[in-house]
Parts: structure tokens; sequence; C-alpha cells
């Protein structure tokens, strides 16, 4: 294309409107290419194939009207600049286009050659200067990016070598260490940690920014997470004196998330919670479901702390922020924990908040997806609107023969979880998603509308193909268990076959949860992978 | 009962040392290298029970030395862990996929990392959980 033709798209569907802008175009510029056509759809279809210098667009077309005409055209070529060829003097609706990023808003009836000619000018030089500020904020934005996580690692490497010696020294590795010279050595270890998640928060916090954090959302049970969380914590509770209480919802669903991303968030807010109590105090980690919200869980830690003033509750969640007064100096951080859990709680679709008042304390609450088993079985366990007559819970669990397993673990159990979708019939079975269990072991389990003789047949099949697919013996022992899923006969006293068969769909569901997370919660916890350096 | 012989490859001889004399305490016997040609001549060689292994390295890197390692038959076998400043987020399932039996990011924990040592050489057989009563 040359270079110095100004290509127009003119997008106006009223032939002699668009004759007149043709002909002030080409008065008084010879180096002008315009090309038209009537119709929106047709004018996305060009700015497809080819890319105009601008685009002089007609907001009422046969295919759009008013305002809903240039958004579509900018959201189309966000990078083509839009000049607005109106027919109605209205200054509301030209000020709306201006703030969208149209480049101009001209009236039809008042255009002169020359005055088009410059607004065209114009509006492709504002352009030009829009797009290079972006790319250098872009390019400003990855740098820094790039810079932060470049730090983060080279910090890493004195760092090591700092804690090596230290934990040489302190384990009496290096000869006898008396009393005092041990206290200062866990000082310095405690320093030490302190720096270490500071990088780390660092290095998330520049994810979250860039896009580049991940969860791997799972099925969990937030009990056992919050029970893992409370355990942890609880050495530094009673150093202040601070009771550490938990409340649970005995009916609560298991929720769709990231086991290692949540217990980051709740240790963030639990060591908040402490750090901001005065001795004496307590914390309470609660986890709920709201009426009038069932599709969540609600997840809060409370104190008893000084609270937090209206105005910084605005801000608490920002990159950075630091109280000022904190209670405790000592234990200052870089500032963004609560941003980091607040990313990590909108990756889940989640939302974070705070409530308090001065002096009576914060209550810091998420929201989490409720992981919803009954919207998944309904169209496996019913029949011509029916419930099926049986069902078997069958367990398929993959132990590793070591722990840390060897080689790669992940894309052996997800090859694992493939095959078993493959074992089952898709129309009368369900594999649940990969639950969030404790131990090194991976565990799946099926709902299959079948018989405990009849379920025999199922599990010999799925023992079968894994060991075929999977070079398991080396890795792993493998276990498939069955066992049937008792449907009670009454439910709030009224005989369970007269309920409507979506509560009957809810009351398996439920009997489901309830031997899954029996299990879960049954187990060990299991070793800390990301655990904060907690002294 | 011998000792096990651990092979630690890291530039840093700073870190290689204090490495030493943690797992001489843990009763294994060191060897060392600083870069990976000489961690895979001084594997061959040595015929360690285990490798900790830097990724950042001179001379063919932590991934080159895994996938020099799985190519040689006599030490394919030998478990690996990898221990590496670097991000787990784009390096661990990289490591793992090349032979790594474990990754662990620096600065790591001492306990963590001992066990993971220990479970890679011992047999460390689990017995599978039972299905609650």
């Amino acid at each position: 294309m040359d270079q110095l033709t100004t290509q127009v798209l003119l997008i106006e569907d009223n032939p002699g409107d668009a004759d007149l802008v043709r002909l002030r175009l080409v008065e008084g510029n010879s180096s002008v290419n315009v090309h038209c056509v009537s119709r929106l759809s047709e004018g996305l279809a060009s700015l497809d194939r080819e890319t105009p210098s601008v685009v002089l667009l007609d907001l009422n077309l046969p295919d759009s009207h008013g305002a809903e005409t240039f958004r579509r055209v900018m959201e189309h070529s966000p990078n083509v600049p839009v000049v607005v060829l109106s027919g109605q003097d209205d200054e509301v609706l030209a000020m709306k286009a201006v703030h969208q990023g149209v480049q101009d808003y001209l009236i039809k009836g008042n255009i002169s050659s020359k005055h088009l000619e410059r607004s065209i000018r114009y509006a492709v030089e504002r352009q030009a200067l829009l797009r290079a500020l972006e790319m250098t904020q872009k390019r400003q934005l990855e740098f820094k990016n790039q810079f932060l996580s470049h730090v983060s690692h080279e910090l890493r490497t004195p760092l090591t070598c700092i804690h090596q010696y230290v934990t040489l020294i302190l384990d009496g590795l290096a000869g006898p260490v008396n009393p005092d010279q041990g206290d200062h050595l866990k000082t310095v270890l405690k320093s030490v940690n302190q720096l270490h998640a500071m990088i780390r928060d660092l290095l998330e916090a520049t994810r979250a920014e860039s896009g580049k954090m991940r969860v791997e959302p799972r099925c969990i049970a937030l009990g056992e997470l919050i029970q893992q969380t409370v355990t942890m914590m609880r050495p530094m509770a009673g150093e202040k004196h601070i009771g550490l209480e938990i409340g649970i919802d005995q009916r609560l669903p298991l929720v769709n998330a990231d086991p290692d991303r949540i217990l980051e968030v709740l240790i963030n807010l639990v060591d908040n919670a402490i750090k901001f109590t005065p001795p004496d105090g307590a914390v309470m980690v609660q986890a709920c479901v709201v009426e009038a919200d069932p599709s969540s869980v609600y997840v809060s830690v409370s104190d008893t702390g000084r609270g937090i003033n209206p105005e910084a509750k605005a801000l608490i969640f920002e990159r950075l922020y630091q109280d000022a007064d904190s209670v405790d100096n000592n234990r200052s951080g870089l500032g963004l924990g609560l941003f980091i859990c607040r990313e990590i709680v909108r990756l889940h679709e989640g939302r974070i908040w705070v409530s308090s008042e001065p002096g009576q304390g914060s209550t810091f609450t998420f929201t989490l997806p409720a992981y919803s088993l009954a919207k998944l079985l309904a169209p496996v366990v019913t029949y011509k609107e029916l419930l099926r007559p049986s069902f078997v819970l069958v367990r398929v669990e993959l132990t590793p023969l070591q722990v840390p397993p060897r080689g790669n673990w992940k894309e052996m159990w997800q090859q694992s979880l493939e095959t078993l979708r493959r074992c089952v019939y898709l129309d009368k079975d369900l594999v649940l998603p990969p639950m969030g269990t404790s131990g090194a072991a991976e565990t799946f389990f099926v709902v299959a509308s079948t018989d405990m003789p009849q379920s025999g047949v199922m599990t010999a099949r799925i023992r079968e193909q894994l060991e075929r697919v999977l070079d398991l013996k080396n890795k792993c022992s493998l276990t498939i268990m069955a066992a049937p899923i008792e449907l009670p006969s009454t439910v709030s006293g009224q005989p369970f076959l007269s309920q409507s068969l979506e509560e009957q769909v809810q009351t398996l569901a439920s009997q489901v949860t309830g031997m899954i997370t029996t299990r879960i919660e049954s187990k060990q916890s299991r070793p800390e992978k990301r655990r904060r350096d907690v002294n | 009962m011998p000792k096990q012989k651990i092979l630690v490859v890291d530039d840093d001889p700073d870190l290689v040392r204090a490495m030493r004399l943690r797992l001489r305490a843990n009763n294994y016997e060191v060897t060392t290298a600083t870069d990976g040609y000489t961690a895979i001549a001084s594997a061959q060689k040595e015929r360690p029970a285990l490798i900790i292994l830097d990724l950042g390295l001179p001379v063919g890197d932590g991934f080159v030395v895994l996938e020099r390692l799985q190519n040689i038959d006599a030490l394919a076998s030998v478990p690996v862990i990898v221990l590496s400043a670097r991000d787990p987020q784009s390096n661990e399932e990289r490591a793992l996929k090349a032979g790594a039996s474990a990754f662990f990011q620096k600065p790591a924990d001492n306990d963590e990392l001992m066990n993971a040592i220990r479970a890679s050489l011992g047999p460390g057989q689990m017995q599978p959980a039972a299905w609650p009563s």
C-alpha cells in the first residue's frame, strides 16, 4: 500500500451523503483513496481484509445505530482512528464518542473539504501518538516485571548461602554453640526467613500484576485447609497468648479451589490477624454458607485487634499499602500480602473484603465457588425423570512408591484420570474432578449407577486399563475400592421417595460428599510444600 | 553398611561446601562438581546413589545434565533432586519431565530436603490408606 496515500474507509448508507463526502475529500487532496461501504458488517469485513488510515463512520446504518456503531468499530479495530460523521448535532453523544476514543465528531452539513482533510490528518496523528504511548507503557511494564523477577532470583542465591551457613552453625555442625550465640543466630535466621518471604511476595505480586499468576482448582474440603492453617499458626498465636478458634458449618459443601493457594490466603490472613491483635486477644477462622448466596462458601478471619479506620479500609488491598502504626513493628513486610490474597481470590472468581470498626477488631471475608455436585450428577443419575435404583462410589487411589514421587507424577495421575474417564459409561457414571486430598496419594472418585455385585465388572475394567496404559508397577501401588451409596429412607421426616427428583439428587449428592469428606479429613495432613517460614 | 554417595552439583563453591558439611553430618559420602561437564564425568566415575543438581551451571546447564544422565544406561536410574533458585512455576515441570525426581527452590528447608534425599534413596514403601469404617 502506498504510504503517502490516505486510505479512507467510509461507512455510510446514504448514497448522496457518501458522494458528498467523497467529493469533499478528493477536492482538496489528490492523494486520498476512498473505499465506501453501506453497512457496518461490510465495514468490519473490510477492516478484516486491510487496515485503512482512518474510518469515517455514519452512526445510523441499516445494521447498527448510535453509540453501538462506534463501539463495535473500535472494539473490532482498536488501532484504527475513527471519525464520526453524524447527521445529528448531539453534543452528549459526541462527548460520549470522544470519551470512548473516537478522534472527532463532525456534523455532516457543516463540513468543508479543508476542515475534513485537517480532521483526518489530526486523527491519524493522534492515534499514532496514542499507540506509541501504549507501546512504551507496555514495554516499561514488561521491563519492570522482568527486572523484578530477575532480581528476586538473584537475591535468592546469596540468601541461600546465608541460610545454609547459619543453619549449619545452629545445628551444631560447625562445633558447639553456646546458648547466647544460639539465640543470636536464631535472630539472624528469623530475619533470613523474613527476607525470603519478601522475595517470594515480590515475585508473586509481579506475577499477579502481569497476569501470570496461575491457580489449579480442585475439589477441596475447606475444613481440612482451615485445620491445617490453625495447626501451623498456633505456635505463633501461643507466643502472644492469643486464642485461635475454628468455627466450621457442618453442612459446608466442597469448593472448587487451588488448595496451595487458598492455604496461602488463609495463612496470610491469620498471620495478619495475630500481628494486629494485642496479647490475650482472640482470632477466629470461620467457614459457612449464606442462605442468600448458596453457590458460594464464605470464609472469614476475625480478630479482636484495634480495627481498621475507614480510610485505610479502601486502600488495604492495594499494593504496597502499609499500616503506619503497626502494633508490632518487628513484623513489617512489603505490604504485598493482602494484594496477593485479593489476586488469588479473584482468580477463583471470589470476592474479598474487610469489615471493621475502630477498636472493635476486624473481619476479613472471602468467598469461593461452592462445588455443586448435584448439578454434575443430575444428568447421569436420573433416567426418564426418575432416580436410578442403586449407586456405588468407586475410589481409585494411586499411591507413589516413593515420597516425593519419582518422575513427573502430575503427568502420571492426569493420564490416569483420562484413562479412568474412558472406563465408565458417560450416560450413567460420573468421574468426579480431582480431589484435593492430603498426603502424597492421588485419589479419584466415580459415582456409578450400578449395584455392588455389578460394580465388580467396572472395577476390573478400570484396573485392567490403568495397568495396561501406565507403567504403574514401578511408580505406584493401585487401590480400587467400591462402596454402596446408601440413600436414607426418610429425609426430615418425609419418605425419601416423596421428595422431588431435584431433592433426591441433592440428597444423593450430600451422601457422596459425606463419604468423600470423611475420608479426606480422616487422613494425615500432607507435608507442606509452600509453607511460610514461621518461627 | 557402606555410606551412600551423593554428588552435589552447584556453581557456587560456598554453597557446595555447606552442602558437603551437612550431608557428611548426615552420614553420606559426598562428591562435588561446579559445572555441567564435570558433573557428568564425575557421575560416570563416582557412580553416586543420588545427585543434587543446580540448574544454572556453566558448561552445560542443569537441563543438559539431566538429559545426558537419562541417556547413560548406568546413570538413568540415579535419582536427581533439583535444587535451584529459579522459579518453580516455569522450571519444576520441565525438570520433572526431563527426569528429575524432585524440585526444591533455594533456599530450601533443610529438613524437607533431607527427607526427600532419604526417601529417594530408601525403599520408601507406603501403605495405602484403608476405606473409613
